[in-house]
């Protein structure tokens, strides 16, 4: 009943965990890898201007088309050392992550052991998987494989890479929830905060383009076009209690004022029904109505049935959209996180206390959910 | 942090189970009480070249005696172990499909590999200069394993998420559960892990010298490593209110766990970050080092991973408990390693017996625990801890109490 949140509801926030430790979470701070580039500013004014990211087309490289992040280079933001048999996904988490770090200044990270990182996550390294598997099969004998890459083929491998690479000793947990990986990540984040376990939280999703997903993704398509080309990319939020944000002289971005998620069995025929009552959940939980909702940012998968599910909820309310996968691609994992990006990018379309934003999906395998962010204090 | 007055208790209501030793949660706990061994030859691959390989495989396992309202070949074996394990878990606890849908639901699973076993046969069949199997690709996101559940059982006021945290992944999951029904947000979890045997795991453990030839000997001085498993440990975690208020049959109580992670070595565990993690889980829980009666280890039976465990054992209690490795009896389930040592754990309680740590003769002095030797004992269990860890040096510690009801 209670929920993660409580920006615009006191009365709420007495009766839940978040306001024992620390009231209200918030976002401190983000940053991403994208198709636009590396870091925020390219980011923001690629998303708000609505130019698309370069499509690769389908081509040698690989059988579908994909927006991938530009000539990236893990070793140009984090050094040589160690980066070279980095995969993408790996790469764009600890970069990420390293940008932030370096924003937010020494003290965050201070005492290791007090941050965390939960991280979304898709098929994990299949390009890495499938080299592995393919040098076993190939070789001279089936274990003559490079054992080094071996850690590499674990799905938790992009977290527990990232926490080694800056010293995060506190939770670190890998979320496989497709689509809506970086809403779930949110979520689970908020409650290891609200269950005492961690107070800061590095928390969002990774995804790659390789030739192995573009493979698998065609091969799932049967002949058909895909609906939108493979996209790829990392966004990384610090969540913590208001509180210790305000001790450390953090200004807030947001506050996570509620998450929810539902299923649908066929998400084409009931995903927009599902999501409607995830909407009208979270609205309750964060005690707001539909009209403080000021911007929407949806997946785009099923995009009729989310907009119906939404606008069923909003009624008269007349909010902005921002539509991410035209100009990013499908960057599965990572594309909740990225629709995150996008809606901390158009901060001036809710920037009134009380102005919420929402964020929503529907997967395919029938996940639904939904989030909303509010202003900070 | 102790438990807050305020705060939902949680208690483990039903245990689902797929293993090599055992099916359902009769046949498991009898195969704990015996010592039984999973151990025989792999058949998942064509294991030509090695000089062993041997494995904790399930044998027999058939889908579709589990699955009602999906096609088995919509979900890869994994998948296909949590849903099995899932609906046996429902059963075990009492809660029918009617009454668990109009409950606010979450359905966490663990997961080390997903469905990697499909991507090695792709693999296969891209190296055969052939089509992929689009049947397989479809089926491929990790995520599926959590999804797969919610879809056979056709829930729809669920929370879906696969904690995919490696070798540790089933006491992740049990612990996401805990949190969300601790604080309210759920009313029921079905939590736990799944994994199914696959040539990229098991080459890459062969590889490092960690599959032992015959058998696992967890704290042996001639212990040789680790055995590859797969099944799936599912339990049903719900408020201690609505356990009451149904009537239900309380197995245990989740009394809480902790979590970090080494950020040191990508696959060597580190002791002292280890031991915080026990004392992390400790502190969440309300319990001190003397009120534990019995350790579950990590216990993989490599060289390293053993004294290591022991070791960080001894830092945190100045007497430890018996410390036993059911992955003697199971093997190395991967993700769904700490949540069937947990089901383990919880039956432990619940029946009043330690499962035995099998193939043991001779104690090997740096680990020096009493492990309970190859037999199980009587005993009554009032706090027991299940330690797990993973690549990366993701720890993870759970705890369980017995529960007893106050009249």
């Amino acid at each position: 009943m209670t929920t993660i949140e409580a920006s615009g509801s006191p009365h709420l926030a007495h009766r839940d965990g978040a306001a024992r430790d620390g009231g209200t979470l918030v976002l401190s701070g983000w940053s991403a890898v994208s198709a636009y580039g590396v870091g925020r500013d390219v980011l923001r004014e690629g998303l708000l201007s609505g130019r698309a990211a370069r499509v690769e087309e389908a081509g040698d490289g690989a059988p579908v088309p994909c927006v991938v992040v530009p000539g990236f280079r893990a070793a140009d933001h984090l050094g040589r050392k160690g980066t070279r048999t980095m995969s993408r996904s790996t790469a764009f988490a600890a970069t990420a992550i390293d940008v932030l770090l370096r924003e937010l200044g020494p003290e965050v990270a201070g005492d290791p052991q007090r941050i965390g990182l939960v991280l979304g996550v898709g098929q994990g390294n299949v390009q890495t998987v499938m080299d592995f598997t393919r040098g076993a099969l190939t070789a001279s004998k089936p274990y003559h494989v490079d054992a080094l890459r071996f850690p590499d083929t674990f799905l938790n491998r992009a977290a527990g890479q990232s926490a080694i690479w800056h010293g995060l000793q506190g939770p670190n947990t890998t979320i496989a929830a497709g689509r809506l990986s970086a809403l779930l990540a949110i979520g689970y984040a908020a409650r290891l905060s609200r269950g005492g376990h961690c107070r800061r939280l590095l928390v969002g999703a990774t995804e790659e383009c390789s030739p192995a997903r573009a493979l698998l993704a065609d091969a799932v398509s049967a002949g058909r076009d895909l609906p939108a080309p493979l996209g790829e990319g990392c966004v990384v939020a610090l969540l913590e209690p208001a509180a210790e944000a305000a001790a450390a002289g953090r200004v807030p971005v947001a506050t996570v004022a509620a998450t929810h998620f539902r299923a649908a069995a066929d998400p084409a025929v009931e995903g927009g029904a599902e999501l409607a009552v995830c909407v009208r959940a979270a609205l309750a939980k964060a005690g707001a109505g539909a009209d403080r909702i000021r911007l929407v940012v949806p997946l785009g998968e099923y995009a009729q049935q989310e907009e119906a599910g939404i606008r069923a909820v909003l009624g008269d309310a007349d909010p902005r959209w921002l539509h991410c996968r035209p100009l990013l691609g499908d960057a599965f994992a990572a594309s909740a996180g990225l629709q995150l990006s996008a809606a901390l990018s158009a901060a001036a379309h809710w920037s009134k206390p009380g102005d919420l934003a929402l964020l929503t999906g529907i997967d395919r395998d029938g996940t639904v959910g939904c989030a909303l962010f509010g202003r900070p204090d | 942090m102790s438990a807050d007055a305020e705060q939902e208790r949680v208690v483990i209501t039903g245990l689902g189970v797929v293993s090599s030793i055992g099916t359902g949660v009769d046949d498991f706990c009898a195969g704990l009480r015996a010592g039984r061994s999973g151990a025989k030859p792999i058949t998942a691959f064509d294991t030509t070249g090695f000089a062993h390989a041997i494995g904790c495989e399930v044998s027999g396992f058939s889908p579709q005696e589990w699955l009602e309202h999906l096609e088995p070949e919509g979900l890869g074996r994994a998948t296909q172990f949590a849903v099995a394990g899932a609906r046996m878990a429902l059963v075990d606890a009492g809660l029918g499909l009617q009454e668990l849908r109009r409950r606010r639901a979450l359905v966490s699973i663990g997961t080390s590999d997903g469905e990697t076993r499909d991507l090695d046969t792709l693999t296969e069949q891209q190296l055969a200069h052939g089509a992929l199997d689009p049947v397989l690709a479809g089926r491929l996101d990790a995520s599926r394993l959590a999804s797969g559940v919610v879809r056979e059982l056709e829930l729809r006021d669920v929370e879906t998420m696969t904690t995919a945290t490696a070798c540790a992944a089933g006491n992740y999951a049990i612990g996401s559960a805990f949190d969300a029904l601790r604080v309210g947000d759920v009313d029921v979890a079905l939590c736990g892990g799944a994994d199914a045997v696959c040539r990229k795991t098991f080459t890459g453990f062969y590889r490092f010298g960690t599959i032992a030839p015959e058998m696992c000997q967890p704290f042996d001085r001639d212990r040789k490593g680790l055995l590859a498993s797969e099944g799936s440990g599912v339990l049903v975690l719900e408020t201690l209110r609505s356990a009451r208020a149904r009537g239900a049959r309380i197995y245990a109580e989740v009394l809480g766990y902790g979590l970090n992670c080494d950020a040191g070595h990508a696959v060597a565990p580190d002791q002292d970050s280890l031991a915080r993690c026990m004392r992390l889980a400790q502190a969440n829980a309300g319990v001190k080092p003397e009120d534990v009666d019995l350790i579950s280890a990590h216990g993989t039976g490599t060289p390293t991973n053993d004294v290591v465990e022991t070791s960080a054992i001894r830092q945190v209690f100045d007497v430890p408990p018996p410390t036993v490795s059911v992955k003697s009896m199971i093997g190395h389930a991967m993700g769904a390693a700490s949540a069937l040592a947990a089901v383990a754990c919880a039956l432990a309680i619940r029946e009043g017996f330690i499962p035995p740590t099998i193939n043991h003769t001779n104690t090997d002095p740096d680990c020096g625990l009493d492990c309970v030797p190859n037999q199980a004992r009587e005993a009554v269990l009032n706090v027991v801890q299940n330690n797990a860890l993973a690549f990366a040096g993701n720890n993870v510690v759970l705890l369980l109490g017995r529960h007893q009801e106050v009249s």
